[in-house]
């Protein structure tokens, strides 16, 4: 095969043509009754050449177009067409108008070359917590390009459900998610953090903040931790739990007084955050020493 | 205290590095610090290592706290391994995910040692609402091998589990099982993400990267690079904090044409840095 000794012809063009005509001839062979002529194998090479040749101008000319559209844009975007640009415009202009409608809420944004970048910051009784941003690229469909929402966060539900037909519901509910969460982590914290002397053990969490374990007492002077606590913030939304079951596990079980302050206890974990609760423990507690003394 | 947990222990704590040895015992907290204190940290590693294993010893130490110290020596040392990442999933419109991480752990355990009599399973809580598990496996008629225990870290209410390197496949399938029941999934899969940096596999599947601007510089001041006709061959390293966002950046910034490699774009997009190339 003459092929074979042309390891002369250098450089990558060449190989692939042998590589080609290599191919072609294999299946060639298979199919119809070899053609021996030297004249038809060289017209063939030319045809494949001539092939490659355009194959590769054509590339050339595209690579070329796209680095021209590079320089002349500040941040290329080249699935974005002119026409698409201009029926895209009017929907930044609705999302400019959302953002400046619902700055107070926490939500801003500031615009980029691709959309825009929405920035949700959380707060919690007028504490200010951590922000996210959702990077929003302004295409058919929109999607997100970039996100800082942590990843148990429901984003991909969310999106689903709402990206593509209401913007502004979409960053609404992501809003409501991130706020809630934002809380619930507030409060445990708050509690792991201002009221450890009250926990016996360390108060049990997850991700998400909606299953919080844990055994307590009321007294700081007593060394017992009669009741244990388990709540669930089985709405994602909310900062307050939906299931609440506090359960004595002291000795003193028959005295009546225990199941009075359990019952309230249950009461006050389903209407305050959990810290307030704990506060109002803890000058319930004081109170209490105040008494002893006078 | 069984000869064996003792040669265990042993090794592990020879495996520790002189440097460390102090903040990792701390760690376990087995050994109360005054008993530490009565140890001469100064003398040759292995006559430190038989004052120690004395004391494990006088302490009564179990197969249980044995596990854990490997734990914690992993946890430290997590570069050693090669970590998988398995992505489980749920039917769609399920409750919203309670996650209770004291029955997770006891649904794992209980799955596990339902199928296999003899397994060594140990957990160690983490930061980030995440767990560490160590398995050791064993077979029916054979007690679980300790040195070459199986580590999975998971983080709740994510659909993510990171698992080191196993050599033993075929705990594979019981191990997936154990974790998509105990954790409320239906489907688990592993991904095509492999790497030592466990947190550099957490920052691509959790999508935690933030839009750094990472320059490129060339120390061919116009030398080699300037006036080429060809195309230039060479072989570039890249080492950044936000690499795949570097990369990403080359296009748009004049260096690099476009569009980029897809092999190199979809890693984080796809998840996946683990790519088989074969012929058509």
């Amino acid at each position: 095969m003459e092929w074979a000794n042309d390891k002369s012809k250098g450089g990558v063009l060449a190989h692939l043509e042998r590589l080609e005509t290599q191919m072609s001839r294999s299946c060639k062979n298979l199919e119809d009754p070899p053609r021996e002529t030297a004249e038809s194998d060289l017209g063939t090479k030319i045809r494949k050449l001539r092939c490659l040749r355009d194959k590769l101008r054509a590339e050339v000319k595209q690579r070329q177009a796209r680095i021209k559209a590079s320089t002349a844009n500040a941040e290329p975007d080249q699935t974005l067409e002119i026409s698409e640009q201009e029926a895209v415009g009017g929907k930044e202009e609705n999302m400019k108008a959302i953002l400046q409608a619902y700055r107070f809420t926490g939500l801003s944004g500031k615009r980029t070359s691709r959309g825009v970048c929405v920035c949700i910051s959380t707060a919690f009784e007028g504490n200010l917590l951590d922000s996210y941003f959702v990077d929003l690229v302004i295409q058919k469909p929109l999607r997100i390009h970039h996100h800082s929402v942590p990843v148990f966060i429901p984003l991909e539900e969310i999106s689903a459900k709402y990206l593509q037909t209401n913007i502004q519901h979409f960053l609404f509910c992501l809003c409501e998610y991130l706020n809630a969460y934002a809380g619930r982590k507030y409060q445990a914290d708050q509690l792991q953090r201002d009221f450890a002397a009250f926990l016996a053990g360390p108060l049990q969490r997850n991700s998400l903040c909606n299953l919080l374990s844990f055994t307590y007492k009321v007294e700081p002077q007593s060394r017992s931790f009669p009741f244990c606590a388990r709540l669930l913030y089985k709405d994602l939304t909310t900062t307050l739990p939906t299931d609440v079951t506090i359960t004595y596990q002291g000795t003193d079980a028959s005295s009546t007084s225990w199941e009075e302050q359990r019952a309230s206890h249950e009461n006050l974990f389903f209407t305050k955050p959990l810290h307030q609760v704990f506060t109002s423990f803890a000058r319930n507690g004081e109170r209490l020493d105040m008494s002893l003394v006078s | 205290m069984d000869e064996t947990v003792a040669e265990f222990i042993k090794r592990t704590i020879l495996k520790i590095p002189m440097t460390e040895m102090m903040t990792i015992l701390k760690a376990w907290d087995f050994l109360p610090e005054n008993q530490l204190q009565t140890v001469n940290f100064r003398q040759r590693k292995e006559s430190l290592v038989q004052d120690l294993v004395l004391l494990c010893e006088n302490k009564r130490a179990s197969l249980r706290d044995a596990a854990l110290l490997d734990i914690i020596y992993t946890q430290f040392h997590r570069h050693q391994k090669v970590w998988d990442v398995f992505q489980m999933s749920k039917e769609p419109g399920e409750d919203v995910d309670l996650f209770d991480m004291e029955q997770f752990k006891s649904s794992f355990e209980k799955i596990l040692r339902r199928a296999l009599k003899n397994v060594t399973v140990s957990f160690r809580d983490a930061e980030e609402n995440a767990v560490w598990i160590r398995i050791a496996w064993g077979t029916q008629y054979r007690k679980p091998n300790q040195y070459k225990p199986v580590f999975v870290v998971y983080y709740s209410q994510t659909p993510y589990v990171f698992t080191s390197f196993c050599h033993l496949k075929s705990n594979t399938p019981l191990l997936s099982q154990a974790l998509t029941v105990a954790s409320n999934h239906h489907k688990i899969v592993k991904m095509d993400l492999r790497s030592r940096y466990l947190d550099s596999l957490k920052a691509i599947v959790f999508k935690q990267y933030n839009q750094l601007e990472t320059k490129f510089k060339s120390d061919f001041h116009g030398g080699i690079l300037a006036e080429r006709k060809e195309p230039l061959r060479c072989l570039i390293k890249f080492s950044s904090p936000h690499l795949l966002e570097a990369l990403k950046s080359l296009a748009p910034a004049g260096i690099a044409d476009a569009p980029l490699s897809p092999l190199l774009t979809c890693i984080p997009n796809k998840g996946m840095n683990y790519f088989k190339i074969r012929d058509k």
